[in-house]
């Protein structure tokens, strides 16, 4: 399966490419914005139905309740951590490799705000660490889920509301689905808080 | 894409599955896979027109590799130590 995911996301790429420099011959609204939202919604829903008709999915939900809640917060941490020890490492300014570690994925977000807080150079590695983490978890999904059947969500970060979602679902199992949901969206919510946050305070 | 449509289909979606509890489970796994490659092939076009993520990428090599590495390798162990002081299974 995983291959297919592979080949479909490098054609995308390639078309895009090309429809956005040998002009628009496709407008290239239609798929980024119109297919692309489409089918998110459509599979969120028809997880969603999945996931309802699901007795033992809703009944395992239904234990874990709010415990589900520290998975974004241990995301959030271990990502903002990382980030700190990369940037002692490597010797750089180390609130904005925080900062930047801190888009967890998202890179539509990280990019442009990093960019604006710390300078166009920030601004390149907060859109190429973000968006890497968001291609990472889905092309090494097969292999990270047997380390740990929650270990896709911490990688997927901010972005497991949405683009990985359908993967983790259907590698790390349909009783993921919530977890996996409010992840991601506690992270998006958390995203734009928290690199402002470490910029102006740190 | 604005959260709350995505928090609506999915709280419709698991409404509906909840009505439905009781009948014959259908199998969605080949419609879903259908979806998913439409899905990342309109994802990999968004990245693939987005000439200010790509001009980023030459530019910033290791940082950004070693921050991505450190970031994602503390995610997934703090997420581990978690479920277990708190027992997820």
């Amino acid at each position: 399966m995983i291959k297919y995911i592979v080949a479909a996301l490098a054609l995308g790429g390639i078309v895009g490419y090309l429809n956005n420099n040998w002009g628009n011959i496709t407008a290239g609204n239609f798929v980024s914005d119109y297919l692309f939202n489409v089918s998110l919604l459509l599979l969120l829903f028809i997880m969603g139905v999945s996931f309802g008709m699901d007795k033992e999915s809703m009944a395992k939900m239904k234990r874990l309740g709010f415990r589900i809640l520290v998975f974004p917060f241990a995301v959030a941490l271990g990502s903002i951590l990382g980030g700190l020890v990369g940037g002692l490492i490597l010797g750089i300014n180390v609130t904005a490799s925080m900062a930047v570690s801190a888009g967890y994925g998202w890179y539509t977000l990280a990019g442009p705000l990093t960019g604006q807080l710390f300078g166009a150079e920030w601004g390149a590695v907060g859109f190429t660490v973000n968006f890497l983490r968001e291609l990472v978890t889905i092309i090494t999904i097969s292999l990270t889920v047997k380390i740990d059947k929650y270990a896709p969500i911490a990688l997927g970060g901010a972005t497991t509301m949405d683009t990985t979602l359908p993967m983790i679902v259907r590698y790390c199992g349909s009783d993921t689905l919530i977890t996996a949901f409010s992840s991601g969206f506690t992270l998006s919510i958390m995203a734009p808080f928290t690199i402002t946050t470490i910029a102006t305070l740190i | 894409m604005d959260l709350i449509k995505l928090v609506v289909l999915l709280v419709a979606g698991i409404l509906v599955g909840y009505f439905l509890r009781n009948q014959k489970r259908i199998n969605f796994s080949k419609v879903t896979f259908g979806i998913i490659i439409v899905l990342m092939f309109s994802l990999g076009f968004t990245i693939g027109s987005n000439n200010e993520l790509l001009n980023s990428l030459p530019r910033v090599g290791l940082n950004a590799v070693v921050i991505l590495l450190l970031a994602m390798m503390f995610s997934v162990l703090f997420v581990k130590l978690v479920r277990r002081s708190v027992n997820i299974e």
